[in-house]
């Protein structure tokens, strides 16, 4: 009568253990992201800041002029061209992505689906510099013989377009793991109300899964602003304020990876510090986003 | 009888529009590839050594295979323990979970570039990795865990809260409950976060070459530097000799991707089934 | 259906016009290199766009609505399809893809570089801080030898004058050793044909040179942070580089090719339109061409 019952305790007790164990694990996993963001975070502000201090915040943020070799360096044309560029892939990424996205949750029969879900998936494994070939040899071309433009064809526009083909498979993927996320119910529900499927995807099912789609364009956003190799193949990379969308623009990112090798001193301080500038622009987008959520639950 | 309903209409074919319009970009970028780069293949460039004739992508292609296997091997345990603890142990409305969800948003936002220099000082200067596939995986494996963790995230909300209630009714703890009943029926999920990550690895550059270097040779220890088929290509089209042969490259890249990603779907369809079996 | 055709009319008609404004454009698109890029550097030198401020520091003087690229790539790729486009690469990566135009009456030609007609042309050297081991430094007597050079003459590049016989290494030097080559992409491809030639010559004793490109810059500090055992740089080394222990070792001369697209009616530049492009004074091709 003793045995089983001192067998179960102690299995009582090894269970409590594992769980208790199991649950340090877990924990700890999830701490290790906040490390990485504490230690870039340390890392980066520690080259950043005394930069920052010789150089002057102001002139820093809002100078237009960038010419390391005398020293002056205002990044004002760089944020402006990530700014640019990003709210232009945004602009063409966001919609298509979306609407795919609906279409392969909602309206697509399952052998349609099955052939368009990988076709998706392949276009997030090709490396950016397939697209900046397909963007140098087939966009720019098309681009300058359509519009021309004082970039003649390496431009905001192109850079936008290339950009909001990146960040297609982005926003597809976690946007349509959103939206199967809803519960069928929503969708019945507003169906037995005698909506159509499509004004209940959109009205019911689409509003549900708002923030799983938000979090798909910041990941997109994340996506456009750190976009290196691409961008610099058809951006033009001039460093001073772009006067429209036909003209070539750099961004943070092909500043920080054309200027890098060389730099030193205070212009490799200015670089980590433009590096830095865009982890704070992140970091803003982040809290805004969290706020925006927040919103809306209360 | 339904009357017509021309919005239902108008979206309808929005989005069939919107499918469509991604379909002909894949197809299109895809194609793109295929044809400039399907008539360079050729067995040289898959030579066991590579030499500047042959200029094989060989040592390449493995050196990517186990890059991304590394980096996954870091970092897919961490991003699926990071979300159990998420959904399954931390009660709502904690501090900490707010802190960590920040932090992963934040790291999903930080450009690879950045990762790269951040990699370059701290895992190859720092810890004195050198320029190695170790630091080149650590720091891909910062990037691609915030994907892991949130996508893990999504597939184990997106089980329904019956089975976790059935679980724990039977008498079987939390821990239980969550390995034998949660994760399986969130495995597709996972896959998926997987296979995105694989993509976003297998086609990475700027955080490479400041970390793992540009040796075209296959690695024989983790601390050897080793340039992946992304970073191949990169040099073999940099100064314009080779640009023949880089699309042979992506083709090869594109085939490799596409192998993934239904290896993946096979996997995740193959356990889904059998957590069906189980239950 | 009909309004769909009406709107699809009006957008082809406004498209035409718009090609067709894009077309009778003639304005110049100037193309340069990033700015640790050595090619960039020895063009900037000899085509006279360095300036000098106040304190005597150099500086870049080149139009800041140059298209700013890091790679020769998309250098030859930009001017190949675009009628109005120049840029400028390394005469080891001339294809034909684009034209090289005369400067001052000459064609870049190795002959013409050898014997100083060709006015821009520039030095390939590797770069070494303090002694060096010695199997890099068998490594460097064989680059320096009439082996090594005749590799360099056979890719393309000028030889330096007076190439010594090769005497051969010791084995004991460089058996299992790994020689870390890194810096200038624009010396990086004949790197890699003296590297295996290299080991092809003592392929008895394990020996292994690692070449990887990046810029001459960075190859300076390689060196210089240890790194890297040798450093290419495609420019001379800088005041502030050879006080900090770098020095450079001349290897071959390359010249540097002034390109444009294959259907410009411009062949033939003087140094000094040349230098006026960049510097954003001639805008248009009329101007250049007549």
């Amino acid at each position: 009568m003793t045995a089983p019952v001192k067998k179960g305790r102690a299995q009582g007790l090894l269970q409590r253990n594992n769980e208790a164990v199991a649950r340090f694990v877990f924990l700890a996993a999830a701490c290790v992201c906040v490390l990485c963001v504490a230690l870039i975070c340390a890392y980066l502000f520690a080259t950043a800041l005394p930069a920052l201090a010789k150089i002057g915040p102001l002139q820093f943020l809002g100078g237009v002029r960038w010419d390391p070799n005398r020293n002056i360096f205002g990044i004002l044309p760089m944020l402006v061209g990530s700014v640019c560029v990003t709210g232009g892939a945004i602009l063409f990424g966001v919609p298509v992505g979306l609407l795919t996205a609906v279409y392969l949750a909602k309206f697509a029969g399952s052998r349609t689906a099955g052939v368009l879900r990988p076709l998706v998936s392949l276009m997030a494994g090709l490396p950016s510099i397939v697209y900046g070939f397909f963007g140098l040899v087939v966009l720019v071309p098309l681009l300058r013989e359509l519009l021309g433009g004082p970039g003649r064809g390496k431009s905001i526009l192109t850079a936008s377009i290339l950009l909001g083909m990146m960040i297609l498979p982005t926003i597809i993927g976690v946007s349509e793991s959103a939206l199967r996320a809803v519960p069928g119910s929503y969708h019945e529900g507003a169906l037995a109300l005698g909506a159509s499927h499509e004004r209940s995807t959109f009205f019911v099912v689409l509003p549900a899964a708002k923030s799983g789609i938000l979090a798909s364009i910041v990941l997109g956003v994340g996506r456009a602003v750190g976009e290196t190799m691409a961008v610099v193949m058809v951006a033009g990379n001039q460093a001073r304020l772009p006067g429209g969308v036909l003209e070539g623009v750099r961004t943070m990112t092909a500043n920080i990876v054309l200027e890098m090798g060389y730099a030193q001193d205070l212009h490799r301080e200015a670089l980590i510090a433009t590096a830095t500038a865009l982890f704070v622009f992140i970091l803003l987008i982040n809290l805004l986003l969290a706020r925006v959520k927040r919103g809306d639950r209360a | 009888m339904k009357k017509p309903d021309v919005l239902s209409f108008l979206l309808r074919w929005l989005v069939r529009a919107a499918a469509l319009v991604t379909t002909v970009l894949v197809l299109v970028i895809a194609g793109y590839v295929l044809i400039n780069g399907v008539p360079q293949l050729k067995p040289s460039l898959f030579a066991l050594k590579y030499t500047t004739s042959n200029v094989s992508m060989l040592p390449a292609l493995l050196n990517t295979l186990m890059m991304t296997g590394l980096s996954l091997f870091i970092a897919a345990p961490l991003g699926a323990f990071s979300a159990i603890y998420l959904v399954e142990y931390a009660k709502r409305g904690n501090r900490l979970v707010k802190v960590i969800r920040l932090a992963s948003e934040t790291l999903a936002g930080i450009p690879s570039i950045v990762y790269g220099l951040f990699g370059l000082i701290f895992f190859v200067t720092a810890l004195k990795w050198g320029y190695s596939l170790l630091a080149g995986a650590f720091t891909l494996a910062m990037m691609v865990l915030p994907v892991l963790m949130r996508t893990t995230e999504e597939a184990l909300l997106a089980v329904p809260d019956s089975y976790r209630e059935g679980s724990f009714g039977l008498g079987a703890g939390r821990l239980r409950t969550v390995f034998t009943i949660v994760l399986p029926a969130a495995v597709p999920g996972i896959l998926a976060g997987v296979i995105l990550a694989v993509g976003r690895v297998a086609g990475e550059t700027a955080a490479l070459i400041y970390t793992a270097g540009a040796l075209e040779e296959l690695v024989k220890s983790p601390l050897d530097s080793a340039a992946t088929l992304s970073v191949h290509m990169y040099h073999l089209a940099g100064e314009g000799l080779h640009v023949k042969e880089s699309y042979a490259t992506a083709v090869v890249l594109m085939v490799m991707v596409l192998g993934i990603n239904g290896l993946s779907s096979l996997a995740a369809g193959k356990m889904s089934k059998g957590g069906k079996c189980a239950s | 259906m009909k309004r769909l055709l009406g709107i699809f009319a009006v957008a082809a008609v406004l498209l035409t016009g718009a090609a067709g404004c894009a077309k009778s454009d003639d304005s110049i698109y100037v193309l340069t290199r990033e700015k640790s890029s050595g090619t960039r550097g020895a063009f900037v030198e000899l085509t006279g766009l360095e300036g000098k401020d106040e304190n005597g520091q150099k500086y870049d003087n080149t139009v800041d609505t140059a298209e700013v690229t890091g790679s020769t790539n998309v250098m030859l790729t930009t001017v190949a399809g675009d009628m109005n486009a120049i840029g400028y690469v390394s005469l080891g990566s001339l294809n034909g893809t684009v034209r090289a135009a005369k400067v001052d009456g000459v064609a870049p030609h190795i002959d013409t570089i050898r014997d100083g007609s060709y006015p821009i042309a520039r030095p390939f050297h590797v770069v070494t801080k303090g002694e060096l081991k010695p199997a890099a430094k068998a490594f460097l007597e064989y680059v320096l030898s009439t082996e090594g050079q005749g590799l360099v003459i056979g890719n393309g590049y000028v030889s330096i004058d007076a190439p010594r016989a090769l005497a051969d290494a010791a084995p004991a030097d460089l058996r299992k050793q790994t020689i870390t080559v890194t810096g200038s992409s624009s010396v990086t491809p004949l790197m890699e044909k003296l590297a295996e030639g290299f080991m092809a010559r003592y392929a008895g004793t394990g020996v292994k040179v690692q070449v990887s490109g990046s810029d001459s810059t960075m190859g300076v500090t390689d060196v210089l942070e240890g790194r890297s055992d040798i450093g290419m740089a495609s420019r001379e080394l800088k005041s502030s580089e050879t006080e900090r222990g770098a020095a450079a070792t001349f290897i071959a001369k390359d010249g540097i090719a002034v390109i444009v697209n294959r259907e410009s009616n411009v062949s033939d530049l003087t140094m000094e339109q040349i230098k006026r492009i960049y510097l954003g004074e001639l805008t248009r091709w009329a101007e250049v061409t007549a």
